[in-house]
């Protein structure tokens, strides 16, 4: 098998996750025009919940599910207790205080799991598939990352674009006084937007730990090339954000299959800097529209 | 019936409204004249919520809201229409008049209400799938005035509806809103700086000037006073 075969591949799993990481900043950035910097943390911090259920006995899914529910309900507090308060603050409180709770809850995942890495059941097999006689470089668990994190897109893409839910939400990023002069409950809006994006974070968390495994700041690197993914997608599309991710899996595999694994980081950086000097609205990003 | 008791609204230092007292009876239009500053925004945003105000009460049949939020506030059926064509841009036409009785959950009376606001603005008909910056100034104006009636609120709190609209079609519209009053009982604040077209359609009219309350009696006769019209009206 030819090695771009297995690059590309390999390009198109991790850039699932990074997808899935674009799409929980993405999810955020459109509701309160705030980059989460502690996104990655909060998801290390409910893949070890899952792997504290699963230590204790539960069955892989259930802990699945205590991941996908404590990342609804993190983030749903985080909103209300943390960033409720700086609301009219200007965004760079916000942001200041989106990096304190990655430091808070990288210190805290040591204190109650330990600081020591841990491995993470995958939900199939990571054993390559097998087409014919030969077996390729993608697994069945490369399968289910891939799709859960599109069937995730589509379902986000029908809560916003066909439901009344979804309309109050898109009302309520766009201009949340006139929203509120309509009856929407704004406060709630923003609540849930963080939950989602926090359950699509948690959903990151749990799809990264078999291969990444679990420590306190494992998501670091993650939530770079998410973000880096974000951008290139445009920050307030979630199909921006999917194809972003994407893209930014392939590049991160051709650079490391190419050119050696540690010029990874750089190869991010590099296409973080050239999209935000050649289009920094991103490649779909709605803004394009409004000039008109 | 909407009564606003002594109202004192400050920005810091800055007053804006002084222990204004005005009753809105139902089924009128009342008209808030006055010139620019003179605390005619402060006056309709204060009783949708969105100030709140140092002293004073509104009341909405009785109850006192002056601590409500505004989406509360909007909940009891009260529309506020505020100034400068607040369409959300980046939705459609047809999503922008959906938000307007979304809270109703009442999805029969909510089609009838679409309809009905289609009927009565052909432009917003044609461009109902397209994303509202791409409409008119009138087109914007005609939007936020229909979304307000898909609310098929109680109260309307109209802020210089006339800006940015023909002649001819604010004629439509406030006629419109007129049969609303008398058919349906809806109860309107009117503000407005060019005085003559507010008070031709208004029952009741009161001027604002830096704050305070002028004067306030029947529209008919502050059209007639000459001394008052030049003073405060400019026409």
């Amino acid at each position: 098998m030819s090695r771009f075969f297995i690059l590309t591949l390999d390009g198109l799993t991790q850039g699932a996750i990074y997808a899935a990481v674009a799409l929980a900043l993405v999810l955020i950035w459109r509701a309160t025009k705030v980059i989460n910097f502690a996104q990655g943390a909060m998801a290390m911090f409910t893949t070890y919940l899952a792997l504290f259920a699963i230590d204790h006995g539960a069955p892989y899914w259930l802990g699945f599910v205590v991941a996908l529910l404590s990342g609804l309900l993190l983030g749903a507090i985080v909103e209300r207790v943390i960033v409720r308060p700086v609301e009219s603050a200007p965004p760079l409180n916000v942001v200041i205080l989106t990096l304190g709770l990655l430091l808070f809850f990288e210190a805290l995942a040591p204190m109650l799991f330990g600081g020591q890495i841990r491995s993470f059941p995958p939900a199939f097999s990571i054993v390559g598939l097998h087409v014919g006689n030969s077996q390729v470089a993608f697994s069945a668990f490369d399968a289910f990352t891939l799709g859960s994190v599109l069937a995730v897109m589509i379902l986000l893409l029908v809560l916003f674009q066909r439901t009344n839910l979804g309309l109050r939400m898109r009302a309520s990023a766009f201009n949340p006084e006139v929203s509120r002069l309509l009856g929407i409950r704004v406060g709630r809006m923003l609540t849930l937007g963080w939950a989602l994006a926090s359950l699509v974070g948690a959903l990151a968390g749990v799809l990264i730990a078999p291969t990444f495994l679990l420590y306190p700041n494992v998501m670091d690197q993650v939530l770079v090339f998410g973000f880096t993914g974000a951008v290139l997608g445009g920050l307030d599309s979630a199909v921006g954000a999917v194809i972003g991710g994407l893209l930014i899996g392939f590049a991160l595999s051709y650079v490391g299959g190419y050119l050696g694994s540690d010029l990874e980081t750089v190869g991010a950086l590099v296409i973080l800097i050239a999209v935000l000097m050649v289009r920094p609205r991103g490649l779909f990003s709605l803004q394009r529209l409004r000039e008109v | 019936m909407l009564e606003i008791v002594d109202l004192t609204v400050a920005y810091g230092p800055v007053m804006a409204l002084h222990g204004v007292t005005l009753t809105v009876a139902d089924s009128s239009i009342t008209a808030v004249l006055g010139a620019n500053g003179a605390g005619k925004t402060t006056l309709v945003r204060t009783i949708s919520g969105l100030v709140r105000p140092r002293s004073g009460s509104v009341r909405l049949d009785g109850r006192d809201i002056t601590r409500l939020a505004p989406e509360e506030i909007a909940r009891l059926g009260v529309a506020h229409v505020p100034q400068g064509q607040a369409v959300l841009a980046e939705l459609t036409v047809d999503e922008n008049l959906r938000l307007g009785g979304l809270w109703r959950r009442d999805p029969s009376g909510q089609r009838r209400a679409m309809a009905e606001a289609y009927e009565l603005f052909p432009p917003l008909a044609s461009r109902r799938h397209l994303a509202a910056f791409s409409l008119s100034g009138g087109e914007r104006q005609m939007l936020v005035i229909g979304r307000a009636l898909v609310a098929r609120s109680r109260v309307l709190l109209l802020d210089e509806p006339s800006l940015g609209l023909a002649r001819l079609v604010l004629v439509q519209i406030m006629a419109r809103i007129k049969t609303m009053v008398h058919e349906r009982g809806l109860t309107v604040l009117l503000i407005e700086q060019n005085a003559k077209s507010a008070l031709s359609v208004a029952d009741e009219a009161m001027v604002l000037h830096l704050g305070k309350v002028v004067v306030q009696g029947r529209a008919h006769q502050l059209s007639s006073e000459e001394g008052l019209r030049h003073a405060y009206l400019g026409f």
